[in-house]
């Protein structure tokens, strides 16, 4: 055939073939459907669990964040004048840090803690505290839920004012007036001038609440820390955080910090730093076996309809060889009836892949359903499903379609 | 009777046509040396027992199969030796096949079965209507075009068949045991409709093993044991 028709006319005649052995065509279909919804299914499940603990990591400020902690520096035997006289983790450091790289930093926050006991009117416990310094509330995902923050003064001259998360405010103020009364934190009365909206965050929805810990927490200033409860000369810090969430200036930055924070101590590493390439490694590899697998176990089904398909095929062949022969008689190519076979299946291939992807997308939705997390479909994993389908579809019509080309016109009409 | 002018080249023409199938030890010589030459414009009845090689000759005219040995002429072509997308094309350029048993495509519609060797020469598809239709007319039943070949007697689907051997303006007419299928009375109108064809300047040729059909030819060519044994009217 020579028009541009030809294309159009052979697809029409595909159809008709189609629709005409209606059986047989839902059979060689259902093996691509099936293939085509097992890698989309796969594929989705693997994407929306994946989705799921980023949102957790974005959540809980995983990924984006940098953070130098103390570390020791002598393991064993005693320390030399050096290391005696190094200054530790400290404020400069951060300050400096900050310096380094200042347009990718969205923020720096330190951290100074201390474990004591706390009491008000109605409970009296030993608990963690945590001073805070810099970005700490916006970068760690907190809210005011009521009051306020701390101001820069009181960050600066260390008030004594805290802020509450939901659970530390429900156990020493269980009537729910925690705003403006006092707690004893260690010796020093602070007065509650805010309290933490509540954070939760559950990784499937009839979990329990990854966040329950964050609702803990009793904020403080850093400097109150520093300088009236668990405070040194050098105003060493437990903590400090860098967010930059470009992952690429992160590594950069990371190594620029070692070094700077190597010299400002002395060339001693009494600290540590979060290894960042392991963690765009962890960040990248995560779920890709999965993804792995549920392509291998698509692929295996579309093997399967594959071969099911040249048998059907194969079969269908015979009865449909003195069809063949009528064409070839009137003038029908081998090459013509090559392509007409090869049509009829990449339609039934076309036909059985949206199917498919209507089945996967059930298939998908109904798993993360049951597993509670929120469905994720990218339009890759559709490419990735489809583009398999027509490939073995291809791949296992070529056979078929290669016999009925080479039949000979004159058996293929006496064939009864 | 049509005179034919001496000097038009002829539309079938073989020298020595020989025909073996299987290899040297069971070899079977279904023809054994046939010289045939059919002018344009001739009706042509071609008889002889089952076995006598009549089938074969007709596969090798009709350019379903290729001579052994020998050549063959189809309308100023040469046919030995060709490939067989060559074949389709001359089958589909110059050939029209009437069968016994119709094969008529069962799930395409009449006017579609007639279409489809305009749709495999690459016809546009509203000529390619257009004429699928005017044979329709031609033979009789264009008021059947929408239907599926199955709705049709007998001689309405021979008669489709003929409209579709018709469709790209063939220079030969192969009709195997047109009639075979068929009760006499609509044997006698599908002859009748090659009668008809034959008054129109059409060149047929047509198998048979009935005398009395043969009787209609001009001209008898008998086959035996793969080779002509009497040819008998004008030459």
């Amino acid at each position: 055939m020579k028009t541009s028709g030809a294309f159009r006319e052979r697809l029409f005649g595909a159809w008709v073939e189609v629709r005409e052995n209606l059986g047989r065509s839902v059979l060689q279909a259902l093996g691509v459907m099936l293939g085509v919804a097992s890698v989309l299914g796969g594929f989705s499940i693997s994407d929306s669990q994946r989705k799921r603990a980023d949102e957790m990591f974005v959540k809980m400020g995983g990924l984006d964040k940098l953070n130098v902690q103390p570390r020791a520096a002598i393991k064993d035997g005693r320390p030399t004048a050096l290391q005696q006289a190094n200054l530790g983790l400290r404020d400069a450091d951060a300050v400096g840090g900050e310096a380094l790289k200042s347009e990718a930093i969205q923020g720096v926050s330190r951290q100074k803690n201390t474990r004591t006991r706390i009491v008000s009117a109605y409970a009296d416990q030993d608990r963690q505290v945590s001073g805070i310094g810099g970005d700490f509330i916006p970068a760690n995902g907190y809210g005011i839920a009521q009051g306020r923050g701390f101001s820069n003064t009181e960050m600066e001259t260390g008030a004594p004012v805290v802020v509450l998360g939901t659970e530390a405010a429900n156990t020493f103020f269980p009537k729910g007036d925690a705003l403006g009364q006092s707690l004893r934190i260690g010796n020093i009365p602070v007065t509650v001038i805010g309290t933490f909206q509540e954070r939760v965050f559950r990784f499937r929805e009839n979990q329990g609440n990854q966040f329950w810990w964050r609702n803990r927490i009793i904020a403080v200033p850093a400097n109150l820390v520093q300088r009236r409860m668990n405070g040194d000369a050098y105003r060493r810090v437990d903590r400090v955080t860098f967010r930059i969430p470009d992952m690429n200036a992160m590594s950069d930055f990371a190594k620029q910090l070692k070094n700077l924070v190597k010299s400002n101590h002395r060339l001693q590493e009494d600290f540590r730093l979060d290894d960042v390439a392991a963690r765009v490694r962890r960040r990248q590899s995560q779920g890709s076996v999965y993804d792995i697998i549920f392509m291998l176990s698509g692929v295996l089904a579309l093997v399967g309809g594959g071969i099911v398909n040249v048998n059907i095929q194969m079969a269908s062949l015979k009865e449909r060889v003195r069809e063949v022969g009528v064409k070839m008689a009137i003038g029908a190519s081998g090459r013509e009836i090559f392509k007409g076979f090869m049509t009829e299946a990449l339609l039934l291939t076309a036909l059985g892949g949206l199917a498919g992807l209507a089945l996967g997308v059930g298939f998908s939705w109904v798993i993360t359903k049951s597993i509670g997390i929120p469905l994720f479909m990218t339009p890759a994993s559709f490419a990735w499903a489809y583009g398999l389908a027509a490939a073995f579809g291809f791949l296992f019509a070529l056979y078929p379609a290669w016999k009925a080309s080479r039949l000979s016109p004159m058996e293929a009409l006496r064939y009864e | 009777m049509r005179t034919i002018s001496g000097s038009s080249s002829p539309i079938i023409q073989t020298q020595a046509l020989t025909k073996v199938y299987g290899s040297n030890g069971a070899a079977v010589h279904a023809l054994r040396g046939i010289d045939l030459t059919v002018q344009k414009g001739e009706f042509v009845a071609l008889i002889g027992p089952s076995g006598s090689g009549k089938s074969t000759l007709m596969a090798i005219l009709g350019c379903l199969d290729l001579p052994t040995e020998g050549t063959y002429t189809l309308d100023g072509r040469q046919v030995q030796g060709l490939s067989g997308g060559e074949l389709a094309r001359i089958r589909n350029e110059k050939v029209g096949f009437v069968f016994q048993s119709y094969n008529l495509l069962p799930k395409a519609s009449i006017v579609r079965n007639v279409e489809l060797p305009m749709l495999y020469a690459g016809v546009g598809r509203r000529e390619r209507r257009e004429r699928a239709l005017a044979l329709l007319e031609k033979v009789g039943i264009a008021d059947k075009a929408d239907k599926l070949p199955a709705t049709l007697s007998g001689g309405q689907k021979q008669r489709v068949a003929v409209a579709r051997a018709l469709a790209n303006e063939p220079a030969l007419l192969l009709a195997d045991e047109p009639t075979g299928a068929l009760d006499s009375k609509t044997g006698a109108e599908v002859l009748e409709l090659f009668r008809e064809l034959h008054q129109q300047g059409h060149t047929l040729l047509l198998v048979t093993h009935d005398p009395s059909i043969a009787a209609l030819a001009e001209r008898r060519v008998e086959i035996r044991d793969g080779l002509i044994a009497v040819a008998e009217g004008v030459a």
